[in-house]
């Protein structure tokens, strides 16, 4: 036994020896890190970005993958005569947000001019001090193309910092051989479709389109009846109505049949009908969620009079017509249908691409709580989620 | 340039544990510290938030339960499946042996994620596997994906090659003229399996059980895509904490219960199954 006796010390040794390092180390990375890390920052008062002059140098912008086709940034850099870094690197807004905050709260951008996040959580970095105003005398294309129904959302009622990128619907997609009678979302708590119904995992869409259901109007609803249609849903979810919550993947139970109406993307769904023409999106009889994702300019952005200028060439509409024709969302600028109605005359009678404004009259634009009521309300549908 | 004999083992042992204090107690010390604070991102406040940790164990305790209970299930499943192919590869495979090998780590092959998602497709609602089981009677509501059975199942699968291969190595390394000697001493073969072997091949069965439970217990993926709402697992509250809810101090705190739960759980198993059984031979 002996020697598995010293055998004993010597590993009281090393873990002894590795402790201290691990404290040495952990002092010496606080001592350097400073007011960053998670912890830092939170200063609220947004600065305007300061332009100089006519655009030049680089840009390197973040957006989301398959966002843009392959013609519009050569252009811009041969007409600007700013060179662009275009990665596409936004997957998940959470997930972007962990990677930038550290940043961020140090009022750094990484090297990066532009983000495209969506609404909520554009608004979330702007709460948070994060995001610099548009200088609008920048912005003439912007200022005179964004489509009308995009011109104030309530969390940035005059467009100071967010510039919409795409824009899509929320609402149902239903299988028309399975759920033929299917066109509202209270249709979707109907007992014929047990166990057949799917929902969305992003709160911001499904809540508010069940907070239509009830009669509450999304925009203006208070946390109470956030809860409340939290409450209706975990009720659903308790006696086997909702098969389950998902991303992108109700394609796969739909296309399967495993699910006959869900909560899904107008953008998805013009692929989908591609592929199955069984599946078809419908507006629902409530209306629907209209969601944008948005460029925004963050604290620390190196040259932000070519991101400015970046923002506003690609709402000019003969630049936006080119993204539109290759991404299939519904596009924020005016007078690209006119374009397509020439190029691509069944694109632009798509009614999913590009709504006329009596289709959409009574959807909301995508509302999000704010503050400890938003940490409350994410709580309550996580744990309808994580039951 | 003689190295004196005590310094050796430390000079072998340096690269190890600058690893492990940069990897893995650097973190740990960080999210020991994040697991104490309060307040939302962006003002987080480090201010000993003990209440972290017993709200980690009071709104979580049924998923906790839950994951326990699956990752058991799985652990026990995948050991009914994998001693008899083990088995059957030591002893009874010949030629075939390394193919069946093989065939065993074949899948790993694929992504994890792309497995589960195939799983999908096998225990979809008009698959003829799903049909079968209706007519047993072992599908209830007439649908398997999106159940706990589902995500059982899914963890069995994804973990069993895991628990193959310890109890194939364990029992490849049994001196066949044991189970000889038995015979020669009137042990019935069932006799000889009893006595001699499964207690020779106890390591490979203990350390296969411990590499299956302790990632299924903290699994999440086969919660998310082959479960529904009241079948998340505790790695699927941590994953909505950190990246939906960004709370980041309560998914921390959650973190270590769970690690200190494993532990507990693991050593109690230890101490029961016998060490020696773990390290075989060499810890007597």
């Amino acid at each position: 036994m002996r020697s598995s006796e010293r055998g004993t010390r010597g590993a009281a040794l090393i873990v002894a020896a590795v402790v201290a390092a691990t404290l040495a180390l952990g002092l010496a990375a606080c001592g350097g890190g400073g007011g960053g890390g998670i912890e830092g920052g939170g200063e609220k008062q947004t600065e305007a970005v300061k332009l100089e002059g006519k655009p030049s140098g680089s840009l390197t912008i973040s957006n989301w993958p398959l966002y843009i086709d392959s013609a519009t940034v050569p252009a811009f850099e041969k007409e600007s005569g700013v060179s662009v870094k275009y990665i596409e690197d936004v997957n998940d807004n959470a997930e972007f947000f962990g990677k930038m905050q550290p940043l961020l709260a140090q009022g750094e951008s990484g090297g990066r001019s532009v983000f495209v996040v969506t609404d909520w959580m554009a608004n979330k970095m702007h709460e948070l001090g994060y995001l610099q105003n548009f200088d609008r005398s920048g912005l003439p294309n912007f200022e005179q193309n964004l489509r009308s129904e995009l011109k104030s959302p309530s969390y940035d009622p005059n467009r100071d910092y967010s510039a919409p990128w795409q824009s899509g619907m929320t609402g149902l997609t239903v299988r028309t051989d399975l759920a033929p009678d299917v066109h509202s979302i209270c249709d979707l708590f109907d007992p014929q479709y047990k166990g057949k119904v799917d929902m969305l995992s992003e709160m911001r869409d499904t809540v508010p389109l069940v907070m239509k259901c009830m009669g509450v109007d999304p925009g203006e609803a208070t946390e109470q009846q956030w809860l409340d249609a939290i409450d209706k849903i975990k009720g659903a979810v308790d006696s086997g109505q909702i098969r389950r919550f998902t991303g992108n993947d109700y394609a796969r139970d739909l296309t399967s049949g495993d699910a006959s109406a869900v909560i899904g993307w107008s953008g998805d769904a013009v692929q989908l009908q591609a592929d199955n023409p069984d599946i078809e999106w419908r507006m629902p009889t409530e209306g629907c969620i209209l969601w944008s994702d948005n460029m925004v300019i963050p604290v620390g952005a190196p040259n932000p009079t070519a991101a400015e200028a970046w923002i506003d060439y690609v709402y000019e509409p003969e630049v936006q017509a080119d993204i539109a024709e290759y991404v299939n969302y519904v596009t924020p600028v005016e007078g690209v249908k006119e374009i397509l109605a020439k190029r691509e005359p069944e694109l632009a009678k798509n009614e999913l691409i590009f709504p006329s404004e009596s289709f959409t009259k009574k959807c909301t634009i995508q509302p999000t709580p704010t503050g400890e009521e938003e940490q409350k309300i994410t709580a309550a549908f996580e744990a309808v989620l994580n039951g | 340039m003689t190295l004196g004999r005590r310094t050796v083992p430390y000079a072998l042992l340096a690269p190890g544990a600058v690893w492990l204090v940069l990897f893995f107690v650097v973190p740990l010390y960080y999210m020991g510290k994040l697991s104490l604070e309060s307040g939302t991102v962006g003002a987080l406040k480090f201010n000993w938030q003990w209440s972290n940790y017993g709200d980690a164990l009071s709104l979580y305790d049924t998923q906790f339960v839950r994951s326990f209970a699956y990752a058991g299930l799985a652990t026990l499943f995948a050991l009914l499946l994998a001693y008899p192919l083990a088995y059957a590869i030591a002893f009874k495979a010949g030629r075939w042996r390394n193919l069946l090998l093989f065939a065993v780590v074949a899948p790993f092959f694929t992504t994890y994620l792309i497995r589960t998602l195939a799983w999908e497709t096998i225990l979809s609602d008009q698959s003829p596997v799903v049909g079968v089981l209706d007519f047993l009677g072992l599908a209830p509501g007439g649908h398997v994906l999106a159940t706990g059975g589902a995500v059982i199942a899914g963890l069995t699968y994804n973990f069993l090659p895991f628990m193959v291969l310890p109890i194939y190595a364990s029992l490849e390394r049994i001196d066949e003229r044991l189970i000889e000697a038995a015979k020669d001493l009137y042990a019935s073969s069932r006799q000889a399996f009893w006595r001699v072997t499964l207690p020779l091949s106890a390591p490979g069965v203990v350390a296969g059980t411990l590499l299956t439970f302790i990632p299924a217990s903290g699994d999440y993926v086969n919660a998310q895509f082959l479960g529904s709402a009241g079948n998340q697992m505790i790695g699927n509250v941590v994953q909505s904490l950190y990246l939906k809810q960004t709370n980041y101090p309560s998914a921390a705190a959650l973190s270590f219960v769970l690690m200190a739960v494993i532990l507990v759980v693991v050593l109690i198993y230890i101490r029961f199954a016998g060490s020696e059984a773990l390290m075989g031979e060499e810890a007597r």
